[in-house]
């Protein structure tokens, strides 16, 4: 046989590459734009955005697109992106409090201190597919209500609210105090990677970004399944609104407001049962994710006090830590297709080496309970 | 000019390439990270791993090392399994040279930086050399132990036991050890690693080698080295000598073979759907040179790899 330097690589990926294009081309409707992506998919908009770590719509809503809507891929677009910008400051760090709410509820209470807002959500809609008409129907228009310019009913004001539930609870003295002021600079997990024993803020970090349903799985184990960190978890606030990004101006130092982004925010309050707790009160986890995504942040707050109820009894911390973020698992899964062939014929050596020393401890006659048998090569 | 393109332009060397995968910080962290890793060899460092173009798992972390060493006079050869031309090569050749303007080779000589996924050269490498090693699992201790603290205490605190036990409890149970790659190996007298999955034929050549080992773990987030002329000793007992992967024939394209008889090289099975095989080396850009020297393959026949 001739000689094997394979030079199949290059034509391969051009040939692989070329079918992406050609599909695109070839399909019989037009082309998505932005826009669409971002005013019709904004759930999934929000997700790639909190999944890569990166607030941009139209940045997130390309890797969608370049993705053909592989949510896990687009995700790595965007990550892989932040890698080629440089970092040029932070911002001033924003309390939770500042948020102007679009939607807020607060299971806990029947009527919290503060407005309680639907919002934009459909759990109280029938997952039944829509007819045409449904689907076509304009929205209702009420003369209470606020309109544009021509008629069209307007987006409801973001609502600032005065309190928040933990307050009312600690004031109420329902909670245990868990606050601490030890690590004030929360540690950057792009910069320094999160290990069990890591700050309360790595860990709040990697599940801000952490794959949504990896939380989703985990906080499942835990609340049913084998692992059962969590007693009996009923959430407080669950808003959904916009905080402001401000920086220090480098010349006058006056705060400059840059932008704003989404967030959704929970709170979840756990009912303490455990022998060494304080059973007399309530502990609380929290959870914070970019964009409109709650499922993810009542995953996140969960598994906050279940990680520290936990106190690393259980692997629960380090599976938080090291196994919940969608590139790292999927990245892993995957490279499965790469060729193994070298490690295989590895594998399969010592195979044959096992099965030579059993057919020669055979040969002998030995005893295999009877200690250390002679090696052979 | 945007807001976007302002700030870019605030922010990014005027020189940098259109293509660049990795920003100078990020680049300097690296080096950081690899400077610790060769003054304590075998540590595993961590380090800020940036999230690349190719996957997690596909060689994130290696590609990371490449990039944070290469200057514009180096030249890169990239290789998986032994072999230039597969497509992840490829495209991490590519990526490599688009994004830092080195010039790239298949012939390891005149490479001054080689990233590898799971293969150590067959030919010698020299002072001057940098070997970087994609690891998919940098933890040589995984096996024996899972919880990350005890892991990190084992090693700080040079805890071996468990992993000689395990040793030990293979050949009772096998009659051999059983560990096929990634065999695990002391260095410098501290540290045990995980050799990456280089077969144990590759083991030897890092052992006082001339060269500079490194080793990217991306996803993991870890750096380690083996500087040049440093202890490398795959764990064994006084008693149960370290084995290879020897193929008793040579391989069919070269047939070059060892002082010993076999084969010269690490080999590689292609099986047949008969259930017989072939037997070819995995270095194939070694291979090819040995075919011309053995008289199989005239000098101008061999065609270089194409570039993309």
């Amino acid at each position: 046989m001739g000689y094997v330097a394979a030079k199949g690589g290059f034509e391969a990926i051009r040939a692989a590459e070329d079918l992406v294009r050609r599909r695109r081309a070839q399909a019989d409707s037009a082309e998505v734009e932005l826009d669409q992506i971002i005013d019709h998919f904004p759930a999934l908009v929000d997700r790639v955005m909190g999944e890569g770590g990166l607030w941009d719509q139209r940045t997130a809503a390309r890797a969608i697109r370049q993705a053909g809507g592989d949510v896990i891929e687009a995700a790595h677009i965007i990550r892989a992106h932040r890698a080629t910008l440089a970092r040029i400051g932070g911002c001033r760090p924003v309390h939770a409090d500042e948020i102007d709410v679009l939607r807020r509820i607060v299971p806990a209470f029947r009527e919290p201190p503060g407005p309680q807002l639907l919002g934009v959500t459909p759990d109280y809609t029938g997952r039944l597919l829509d007819s045409e008409d449904d689907r076509l129907a304009p929205p209702a228009v009420h003369d209470d209500q606020p309109q544009t310019a021509t008629g069209q009913p307007a987006p409801s004001p973001a609502i600032r609210v005065g309190s928040r539930l933990l307050d009312v609870l600690r004031t109420m003295g329902e909670l245990v105090d868990r606050r601490s002021t030890a690590d004030p600079e929360p540690e950057d997990i792009t910069r320094i990677p999160a290990r069990p024993g890591a700050p309360r803020s790595a860990l709040l970090s990697t599940m801000a970004r952490a794959e949504t349903g990896a939380l989703v799985q985990l906080w499942y184990r835990n609340i049913l399944g084998p692992d059962r960190n969590l007693h009996e978890v009923t959430l407080g606030e669950v808003r959904h609104g916009r905080l402001p990004v401000e920086m220090r101006h480098p010349h006058t130092g006056l705060p400059v407001r840059i932008g704003e982004v989404r967030v959704t925010e929970v709170e979840a309050l756990e009912d303490l049962d455990g022998a060494d707790e304080d059973r007399t009160k309530f502990d609380a986890g929290y959870g914070l994710v970019p964009g409109h995504n709650e499922r993810k942040a009542i995953a996140m707050a969960n598994l906050d006090i279940a990680v520290s109820r936990d106190n690393g009894a259980s692997p629960l911390e380090q599976s938080v830590l090291m196994t919940t973020d969608g590139l790292d698992a999927s990245g892993f899964l995957e490279h499965l297709k790469l060729p193994h062939y070298v490690t295989f014929r590895s594998m399969m050596e010592r195979k044959q080496a096992m099965r030579r020393a059993a057919a020669a401890r055979e040969a002998r006659g030995d005893d295999e309970s009877a200690g250390i048998p002679e090696v052979v090569a | 000019m945007s807001v976007v393109a302002a700030l870019r332009a605030a922010t990014m060397p005027a020189d940098r390439r259109e293509r660049a995968v990795l920003d100078e910080a990020a680049k300097r962290e690296v080096r950081r990270a690899v400077l610790t890793a060769v003054a304590v060899p075998g540590y595993q460092v961590p380090f800020g791993s940036r999230e690349m173009p190719v996957a997690r798992g596909w060689g994130s972390g290696g590609l990371q090392i490449t990039l944070g060493i290469v200057g514009p006079d180096d030249v890169v050869k990239v290789y998986d399994q032994g072999e230039d031309g597969g497509v992840n090569a490829a495209n991490l050749r590519r990526l490599i040279r688009d994004s830092e303007g080195v010039e790239t080779t298949t012939d390891p000589r005149a490479a001054t930086v080689i990233q590898t996924r799971h293969r150590v050269p067959e030919d010698e490498l020299t002072e001057g050399q940098t070997l970087v090693l994609q690891v998919p699992v940098p933890e040589p201790l995984r096996g024996v132990e899972r919880d990350m603290t005890e892991l990190r205490r084992m090693h700080a605190e040079m805890d071996y036991a468990r992993m000689w036990v395990s040793l030990y409890e293979d050949i009772v149970r096998n009659g051999v050890i059983t560990r096929t790659t990634g065999y695990p190996c002391l260095v410098d007298g501290r540290y045990v690693i995980a050799t990456t999955p280089i077969p144990r034929w590759d083991v030897p050549p890092l052992h006082d080698a001339k060269h500079l080992s490194l080793f990217g773990a991306g996803r993991e987030k870890r750096i380690y080295a083996i500087p040049p002329h440093t202890d490398v000793e795959p764990l064994t007992f006084d008693d149960v000598p370290f084995e290879v992967e020897h193929a008793e024939q040579p391989c069919e394209a070269c047939g070059s073979v060892a002082d010993d008889g076999r084969a010269a090289s690490y080999l590689v099975e292609l099986p047949r759907a008969d259930g017989t095989s072939r037997w070819v080396c995995s270095d194939t850009d070694w291979c090819t040179r040995q075919q011309v020297v053995n008289g199989r393959l005239a000098a101008d026949a061999v065609e270089p790899l194409e570039e993309l």
